[in-house]
C-alpha cells in the first residue's frame, strides 16, 4: 500500500504540482474576495444591531446549502470551471469572515469606544487605530476558519472542471486507486494545516509585514497560474475527456495524431474533466476545444429532437447523420467521423447469478423480478433509453432501485450490496468482476459510436485537426477498447503509454516522430 | 477669575427620567472643581456634557463663553483631557502610543511628540527607557492610570475632565495619584473638573466642591464651609458616610508593601491571612501582641501594634498636609 502511495506520487508529481496551484489560487482568490466583502459589510453593520441579525441569519443559511447543490445551481448562470467554483468559495467562507468581525468589533470594550470618542478621534480614525487592531485577532481566527473551509470545499470543484487536489480525489474513485484519493485528500489537508499556520504566524507580525507578505503570496500564485493558464501560448489546443480511462485514452490519442500531423501544434489535454453536461457547455463556452462524445449521447442529452424522428428506431448510421445534422442546426458544432467500437449501455449481473437463474437476456429478468437489487447510475437512472426504457420496453420494476457513482457499483456488486448494474459495454471491470452482460434482446439501447466533437468555427480554423483525427474515424474495435481500459484500470498503465502503443501498433502514428 | 465652563439652566431626561434638573454651574479658570455625590445623582451625566458625550435635552453650556454646540465638537475635545474609571488605555497601543494620541491628531512632529512623551514620564517618576514601550496590560493599575492622566495632559488641554479615576484603584495607588494630580495642577494650573462618591476624596482634592443629589446642586462651597456649614442634612449625613477610616480600606498586605510590617518569621504565632482588612485585626491584637502573616499560604513576616500605630500615624500626617 505504503509502494503504492509513493509510486503514484512520484509518477503524477507534476500534475501534482499544477493541481495545488490551481487549489491555491481558487482557494486564496475565494478568501480575498470574501475578506473584501464581509469585513466591510460587518463593519457597516455593528452599529446597526437588527440589520446586523439578518445579515448573520442570510450567510448562516447561505452555509447550509449542501456544496455540490449550490455548484449545480450556479451552472446555469456562470457556466462551469472557475467561476462558479469561486462564488461557491467565496458564499462558503462569508459566514465565518461576517460573523468574526461582527463579533470582534461589537464586544470591544464600551469604555475604550467612550475615549476614543472623547479624544476626538473621526469614525475612520477610530475603525483603523482603535477597533479593527483590537478585533484584529478575533477576525484573523475567523479567516483561517474561512480558509480551512475552503481549502476543503475546493476539492468539489474538480466536479465543474475547476481543477485542482480534487481531481486526484475524483479519478481515484473513478479508478479504484486509493492511492490517488489519498494523495488529493493528504494534499488538500496539508494545504490547510500549512496556510493556517501562516495566517496564524502573519497574526504576530506589524501590519505593515503582514501587507507584505500577503502582497507577495498573491504576487507568485497570481503568476505562476497566469503563466499556466495558457494565455502566453495561442496555439494551444485544449482537449477535454469525461470521467474515465477510455475518454482519457482517447484524448490521447488525438493528441498524438494532432502533433504528427503538425509539430507546431501545442495540445493541452484536461482529462476527467466531468459530466457530459459540464463538457458540453464547456465547449459552448470556447473553454475547450475538442472533447469526444457519443452520437447516442447527442440524440439522447445534448439536441432537441424533432417530434416525427424517432431516435430509438435509429441504426449506427441514421444516428450519426441525425446527430451531425441537429448538432449543426443547433449549436453551431460539427461531429466527425466516429470510430468503429459501440460504447452501449448494457445491464450486467455475476456470472454465477446468471447461470443459478438461467439469465441470458433483459427479458428473462422478469422472472426473479422481485429479488433484484438493482445500482444504476444516477444518469442511467433517470434516461428515457435506461431505467425508465426499461420499465417500459420491458415491462420491468425493480423492487430496489439505488443511484451510485459509477465506480462504486462494482464493489457494491462484488460485495453483495446489489446484483444487478448497468455498465458500458466497453467497460474493463465487467472481465475484472466476472460479469455478464444480458443481451438487449428488445433492442432498447441506442447505439452509442463516439467521435470527435468542436465547434464547427474551430473545424474551419484547423482543417489539419480535423484530418488527423478522421484518420481515427473506423478505427477501434469493442474488444480492443475494452483490453485498453483494462491496462489502464486493472494494470495500472498510463493512458498516454497505452494510447500512443496502440496508435503504433495499428500503424497510424510512426515511430520517432 | 474667568469663568471657563458655565451651565445655564442645563436639563437633562433619559426618556421620561430627568437626570440632570435645571442646572447652574460656574467653573473659573485654573481650579479643581469637584462634583461629588452618590451614585444617580447626576455628576457623571454633568461631566460627559461638557465634551458632549452626553447632550442636555435643555438650555446651554458654554466653554470659554461660546455655546459647546456651535463648536466643531471633535476639535474641541482635543482641547479637554479626559480620564476614565475604567481607564480605557487603548490595548493594541503602547504607552507612547497612548500618551500621544492627541498631538498626533493635532499634527505635531514625531521629535516633538517624543519630547513630550519623555518629559511626561519623568514628571510621573516613570522612566521613559522603561516604559515607552510597555503595553498597557504590562502595567499596574497605578501606572495604567499614571499614563491614562498622561494621555489627557499631552496636548496641554484647557480642561482635564476626570471621572471617578482612582474608585478602580486600591487605596496606596489611589493616595499616590492624587498627590500626583495636586502637584501637577500646581505646576501647570490646568483646570480640573472631577467627578467622585468619595467625599474624602473631594475635600483633598477641591478647590471648590459641588455636593450634588436627584440631579441637583445641593452645596458648592470651598471644602471649609462645606465641613464646617454643611447646608443640608443630606450634605452632613453623605459627608459622615463616606469619609470613612483607611483602616476600613486597607489590608494587612498593603502594609507588608509599604514596610510597616518585620521579615522575622516566628511559628508559634497566631497567623493572619495578607487579606485581612486592617480594622478587623483590632480584635486579634488586643490579645495577641503580635500576628504572622501569611500570604498564599506562606508566612511573610511578622506584624504588631508598633507597625500598626507607625502607619496610622503616617496616614495621619498624609491627611493633614
Amino acid at each position: 500500500m505504503m509502494n503504492t502511495f509513493l509510486d503514484t506520487l512520484n509518477e503524477r508529481k507534476g500534475e501534482l504540482v499544477t493541481a495545488v496551484f490551481e487549489h491555491l489560487t481558487l482557494s486564496i482568490m475565494a478568501l480575498l474576495i470574501a475578506i473584501v466583502i464581509a469585513v466591510p459589510l460587518a463593519i457597516w453593520l455593528v452599529n446597526h444591531k437588527r440589520a446586523a441579525e439578518v445579515g448573520l441569519q442570510i450567510t448562516s443559511v447561505l452555509q447550509t446549502i449542501p456544496s455540490l447543490a449550490l455548484l449545480g445551481l450556479l451552472i446555469p448562470f456562470v457556466g462551469i470551471g472557475t467561476p462558479p467554483a469561486l462564488i461557491a468559495l467565496v458564499i462558503y467562507a462569508l459566514l465565518p469572515i461576517f460573523q468574526n468581525t461582527y463579533i470582534g468589533l461589537s464586544e470591544i470594550d464600551p469604555s475604550i469606544e467612550e475615549a476614543a470618542v472623547a479624544f476626538g478621534m473621526s469614525r475612520m480614525r477610530r475603525l483603523i487605530k482603535v477597533e479593527l487592531p483590537i478585533a484584529l485577532p478575533v477576525i484573523i481566527s475567523g479567516i483561517r476558519t474561512a480558509l480551512v473551509l475552503i481549502i476543503g470545499t475546493a476539492t468539489l470543484a474538480a466536479l465543474i472542471g475547476a481543477g485542482g487536489l480534487g481531481s486526484f480525489i475524483l479519478l481515484g474513485i473513478d479508478r479504484n486507486a486509493p492511492a490517488l484519493t489519498l494523495i488529493g485528500a493528504i494534499g488538500s489537508a496539508l494545504l490547510a494545516i500549512i496556510f493556517s499556520t501562516l495566517i496564524r504566524y502573519l497574526q504576530h507580525l506589524k501590519p505593515r509585514y503582514t501587507i507584505i507578505t500577503l502582497a507577495a503570496l498573491i504576487f507568485v500564485i497570481g503568476g505562476i497560474s497566469f503563466s499556466q493558464s495558457g494565455i502566453f501560448a495561442p496555439n494551444t489546443i485544449r482537449i477535454a475527456g469525461k470521467l474515465g480511462s477510455e475518454p482519457d485514452i482517447l484524448i490521447n490519442m488525438y493528441k498524438e495524431m494532432i502533433e504528427q500531423e503538425d509539430p507546431d501544434l501545442q495540445v493541452e489535454l484536461e482529462p476527467n474533466f466531468g459530466k457530459t453536461s459540464f463538457l458540453f457547455s464547456a465547449l459552448d463556452n470556447d473553454q475547450v476545444d475538442i472533447y469526444p462524445e457519443f452520437t447516442g449521447t447527442v440524440l439522447e442529452s445534448l439536441v432537441d429532437v424533432p417530434e416525427d424522428v424517432d431516435s430509438q428506431s435509429l441504426d449506427s448510421d441514421q444516428t450519426y447523420q441525425e446527430a451531425v445534422t441537429l448538432l449543426n442546426d443547433q449549436f453551431d458544432m460539427t461531429l466527425l467521423k466516429p470510430m468503429a467500437y459501440q460504447n452501449t449501455y448494457a445491464l450486467a449481473v455475476k456470472k454465477e447469478f446468471a447461470e443459478e437463474n438461467d439469465l441470458t437476456t433483459i427479458s428473462d429478468l422478469k422472472k426473479i423480478e422481485s429479488q433484484v437489487k438493482a445500482g444504476f447510475t444516477l444518469e442511467f437512472i433517470d434516461r428515457t433509453d435506461g431505467y425508465a426504457g426499461i420499465q417500459d420496453k420491458y415491462g420491468l420494476d425493480f423492487p430496489s432501485v439505488q443511484s451510485m457513482e459509477p465506480a462504486l457499483r462494482y464493489q457494491a456488486i462484488n460485495n453483495g450490496d446489489i446484483n444487478l448494474l448497468d455498465a458500458y459495454s466497453t467497460d474493463s471491470e465487467l472481465q475484472q468482476y466476472g460479469l455478464v452482460i444480458l443481451e438487449d434482446d428488445q433492442e432498447l439501447f441506442p447505439p452509442y459510436q463516439g467521435a470527435p466533437l468542436m465547434k464547427t468555427a474551430f473545424a474551419d480554423e484547423h482543417p489539419e485537426v480535423v484530418t488527423a483525427l478522421e484518420k481515427l474515424a473506423g478505427q477501434i474495435t469493442e474488444e480492443q477498447m475494452s483490453e485498453m481500459n483494462y491496462q489502464v484500470n486493472v494494470e495500472g498503465k498510463q493512458p498516454a503509454e497505452v494510447a500512443k502503443a496502440f496508435l503504433l501498433d495499428q500503424g497510424l502514428l510512426k515511430e520517432g516522430e | 477669575m474667568t469663568p471657563i465652563i458655565e451651565f445655564k439652566q442645563v436639563s437633562k431626561a433619559f426618556d421620561d427620567k430627568i437626570v440632570i434638573d435645571h442646572l447652574d454651574l460656574t467653573i473659573q479658570k485654573g481650579e479643581i472643581f469637584v462634583l461629588v455625590g452618590p451614585s444617580g445623582s447626576g455628576k457623571t451625566t454633568t461631566l460627559k456634557m461638557i465634551n458632549a458625550l452626553s447632550e442636555p435635552t435643555d438650555g446651554d453650556i458654554y466653554f470659554k463663553e461660546k455655546r459647546i454646540k456651535d463648536y466643531n465638537i471633535q476639535k474641541m475635545r482635543w482641547q479637554m483631557g479626559y480620564v476614565l474609571q475604567q481607564i480605557a488605555l487603548f490595548p493594541t497601543m503602547d504607552v507612547k502610543q497612548n500618551i500621544e494620541v492627541i498631538p498626533e491628531m493635532l499634527g505635531w512632529s514625531k521629535k516633538d511628540r517624543s519630547e513630550a512623551v519623555d518629559r511626561l514620564l519623568k514628571q510621573v517618576q516613570l522612566d521613559p527607557e522603561q516604559y515607552r514601550h510597555r503595553l498597557p496590560k504590562a502595567l499596574s493599575g497605578g501606572e495604567q492610570q499614571r499614563i491614562g492622566i498622561l494621555r489627557a495632559l499631552a496636548a496641554n488641554p484647557e480642561v482635564i475632565l476626570m471621572d471617578e479615576p482612582f474608585s478602580a484603584l486600591d487605596p496606596i495607588s489611589r493616595n499616590a495619584l492624587q498627590e500626583l494630580v495636586l502637584d501637577l495642577h500646581k505646576e501647570l494650573g490646568t483646570t480640573i473638573i472631577f467627578v467622585t462618591h468619595n467625599m474624602k476624596e473631594a475635600i483633598k482634592l477641591g478647590t471648590r466642591i459641588a455636593v450634588m443629589n436627584k440631579g441637583k446642586i445641593v452645596q458648592c462651597d470651598t471644602p471649609e464651609v462645606i465641613i464646617a456649614q454643611p447646608k443640608t442634612a443630606f450634605v452632613k449625613t453623605f459627608f459622615e458616610e463616606t469619609g470613612e477610616d483607611e483602616a476600613k480600606l486597607v489590608k494587612v498586605a498593603d502594609l507588608v508593601a509599604m514596610g510597616y510590617y518585620r521579615k522575622e518569621i516566628d511559628e508559634r504565632l497566631e497567623k493572619i491571612n495578607g487579606n485581612t482588612i486592617l480594622s478587623d485585626t483590632y480584635a486579634l491584637f488586643a490579645q495577641h501582641a503580635a500576628l504572622t502573616i501569611v500570604e498564599n499560604g506562606q508566612a511573610v513576616g511578622t506584624l504588631n501594634h508598633q507597625d500598626v500605630f507607625a502607619f496610622l500615624s503616617r496616614e495621619t500626617q498624609v491627611n493633614e498636609a
